[in-house]
């Protein structure tokens, strides 16, 4: 059987592996912003504190992901669960990291004139400093979400859902029939899920970032509105300063 | 404390934790409504802490700040900071907001609907030179630097704030810039009437401004606290004589504007007449030069009759620049054109450029004779040029004339 018959064979079972894979890294990535931008919101104004953040959280990630699903076994049992606590916990870091480190580069004048025309701290938080944060945060946002592709397929050692099941199997087979086949759809599937769920957060960012970029164009010269999207989209991609917080993660992945 | 007094502070003290000598020291100053009172002193005396503490951006360690009746410790302090605009060198406009939206923030904050912030926003940036129709919508960053720091003023009247804190407001724009500022500033203020705190480190800029002058030295105490006539004539001490610099003379140029002289009257031309009526013009009236003048009045060149060639049609492009100052402009920018015109004269403009009149040296010369004479002090004749008739002032001071007034600048950061 080709690579491309089993495909077809197994078309409905495998969509459904890719709709799992795609819902736990997606959960887990909520759960990460959640957790994530509020330990760093709570901690960015006092360096110790978010010294002591981005470490534990980088930590966290040192662990490999075999013996962290492993562990979780014991307290949190087979399945669902424990694939969920692991891949929130790997999200973390890159999330706390560049969270802080957005809003710790705002420029102190700007939060400075806030609170001087009497913005209370949270109102400055969710009206100046986060939205002038965000494409960093959301940097942070689509690294981790690319790290956890990877680390959910090992999910399925402790019984998570998702592609890894097929991976498993296959070289758990090795040398059977279709064995092989199964790896690779496994492996090919993450990262084509990947590369889509990273082509969405993309067009988030151009679209939250809608708002600022628009009128940009206009006023330097008369070109459409459209001309200024791949435009604002590259500047996302390539921001250097987001670029840094995100290296550790390369051996890890 | 009487109606007049706006704020009060009252032995006002601020001790860092970690260091043994306080930020600021004892500090007791009244400030009365409607007035500009200037905190000047060299960098790191504590002039700006004095100032965030009225609107707690620094909390006192001792001492009471009354504004308009209360004690500010007994106020919730973000609603006491919408009361108060606060204005800061680096402008601070919200760089993802609209003009429109940053202008609106204390308005808004303070539950104005929204009919009422879009009207306020309209008013303000009228009020700056800012058309709203084309304006509002721009982010910061598409309007250059002297525009945005308008913003930044605007936002801070936005509320209309009975009490405004303005840091070194203007200390980031060119001199040019700067100048335009301040002169619309106080045009503004005429009208407002706010009582406004106003630190700088540049005494000139405290003479032009303020109405009363705070010079402060270490730990913010207070050396003087004057209007900037009487410390530039009757300075307290070596240490203020010092800060206030050399040609002290010169800066009392500072205190009087172009619309308190009067003015003469220039010979107008068209740039569409021959060059040989302007000839005519000038043996006519025995001028020195004639103003040729564009199709709205506004002054273009100053034209003597060595300019002219009459072979030409028209005076288009014939003659010398003609520097031009605003009715609001210090006696000293008027000098400064002066000196930088081909004519030795100033031309006087309205708001639009047009024609007003012209200042001349002689009746420079006469209304520093008239200062002095109210100063009543016997000084020598008023027939040389300014500069030389400082020198009683160098008496005064002796031997620190010289760097005193640029250490003073190279302190600053």
């Amino acid at each position: 059987m080709t690579l491309f018959e089993y495909l077809e064979s197994r078309r409905d079972l495998l969509v459904a592996q890719t709709i799992e894979h795609a819902t736990i890294v997606l959960m887990a990535i909520a759960l990460a912003t959640l957790i994530g931008m509020s330990i760093a919101v709570l901690t960015y104004r006092h360096r110790r504190a978010r010294g002591i953040a981005v470490a534990v959280a980088a930590t966290v990630l040192t662990i490999p992901s075999f013996a962290l699903l492993g562990l979780l076994i014991t307290p949190l049992g087979l399945g669902y669960l424990p694939a969920l606590v692991a891949l929130t916990l790997y999200a973390l870091l890159p999330i706390i990291r560049n969270t802080v480190v957005g809003l710790t580069e705002i420029d102190p004048a700007l939060t400075e004139a806030a609170r001087g025309i009497g913005m209370s701290w949270v109102r400055s938080l969710c009206t100046v400093e986060i939205p002038l944060a965000w494409p960093v945060i959301l940097t942070g946002i689509r690294v981790s979400t690319q790290m956890t592709m990877g680390i959910a397929a090992i999910a399925a050692y402790v019984g998570g859902p998702g592609l890894g099941n097929q991976i498993f199997s296959g070289l758990a087979n090795l040398g059977g029939v279709n064995s092989l086949n199964q790896a690779l759809i496994g492996t090919l599937g993450v990262v084509a899920l990947a590369l889509v769920v990273d082509l969405c957060l993309g067009l988030l960012g151009v679209l939250t970032r809608g708002n600022r970029g628009n009128r940009r164009p206009r006023s330097r010269s008369t070109a459409p509105l459209t001309a200024g999207q791949p435009d604002s989209a590259t500047a996302l991609a390539g921001t250097p300063s987001l670029a840094a917080p995100s290296t550790p993660q390369g051996g890890q992945r | 404390m009487t109606a007049d007094v706006m704020i009060e502070l009252q032995q006002v003290s601020k001790l860092y934790r970690g260091q043994k000598t306080p930020a600021v020291e004892d500090v007791s100053m009244t400030i009365r409504r409607g007035e500009i009172v200037v905190l000047v002193g060299p960098s790191g005396c504590g002039k700006t802490t004095t100032m965030k503490m009225i609107n707690r951006l620094i909390e006192p360690s001792s001492g009471r700040i009354m504004v308009d009746g209360s004690d500010v410790t007994s106020l919730n302090p973000t609603e006491l900071r919408r009361r108060i605009g606060y204005v800061i060198q680096q402008v601070g406009l919200f760089p993802h907001m609209s003009v429109a939206t940053n202008v609106g923030l204390v308005p808004k904050m303070l539950g104005w609907d929204r009919k009422r912030i879009d009207a306020r926003v309209d008013e303000l940036l009228h009020l700056v030179g800012l058309e709203p129709g084309q304006y509002r919508h721009r982010l910061p960053r598409q309007l250059s630097g002297g525009q945005q720091q308008r913003v930044g003023v605007v936002r801070a009247l936005a509320a209309d704030p009975p009490v405004m804190l303005m840091d070194e407001p203007f200390g980031a724009t060119d001199p040019l810039t700067r100048d335009r500022l301040q002169n619309e500033f106080l045009r503004l203020q005429e009208k407002l009437q706010k009582t406004i705190v106003f630190v700088t480190h540049d005494f000139d800029e405290a003479i032009k401004m303020g109405s009363r002058i705070a010079v402060l030295g270490d730990r913010s105490s207070i050396r003087q606290f004057d209007t900037p006539e009487r410390l530039l004539s009757n300075p307290v001490d070596k240490t203020v004589a010092q800060f206030i610099g050399a040609g002290a003379s010169l800066k009392q140029l500072n205190l009087r504007r172009v619309d308190a002289v009067d003015w003469d009257e220039a010979e107008l031309v068209r740039l569409d007449d021959s060059p040989t009526s302007a000839l005519r013009r000038l043996d006519e009236t025995g001028e020195w030069a004639v103003l040729s003048v564009d199709s709205e009045r506004r002054p273009v060149h100053w034209i003597t009759a060595r300019d002219l060639d009459p072979h030409q049609d028209n005076l288009r492009g014939i003659g010398g620049p003609a520097t031009v100052v605003e009715p609001r402009a210090t006696l000293h920018d008027a000098l400064d054109a002066m000196l930088s015109s081909s004519s030795g004269a100033a031309v006087v403009v309205d708001d639009a450029g047009r024609y007003r009149g012209t200042v001349t040296i002689d009746r420079l010369m006469r209304a520093i004779g008239e200062m002095r004479e109210t100063e009543r002090r016997r000084d020598q004749p008023v027939s040389e040029a300014p500069e030389t008739a400082d020198g009683p002032r160098a008496d005064a001071v002796p031997g620190q004339r010289r760097g005193a007034r640029s250490a003073a600048d190279r302190q600053t950061p």
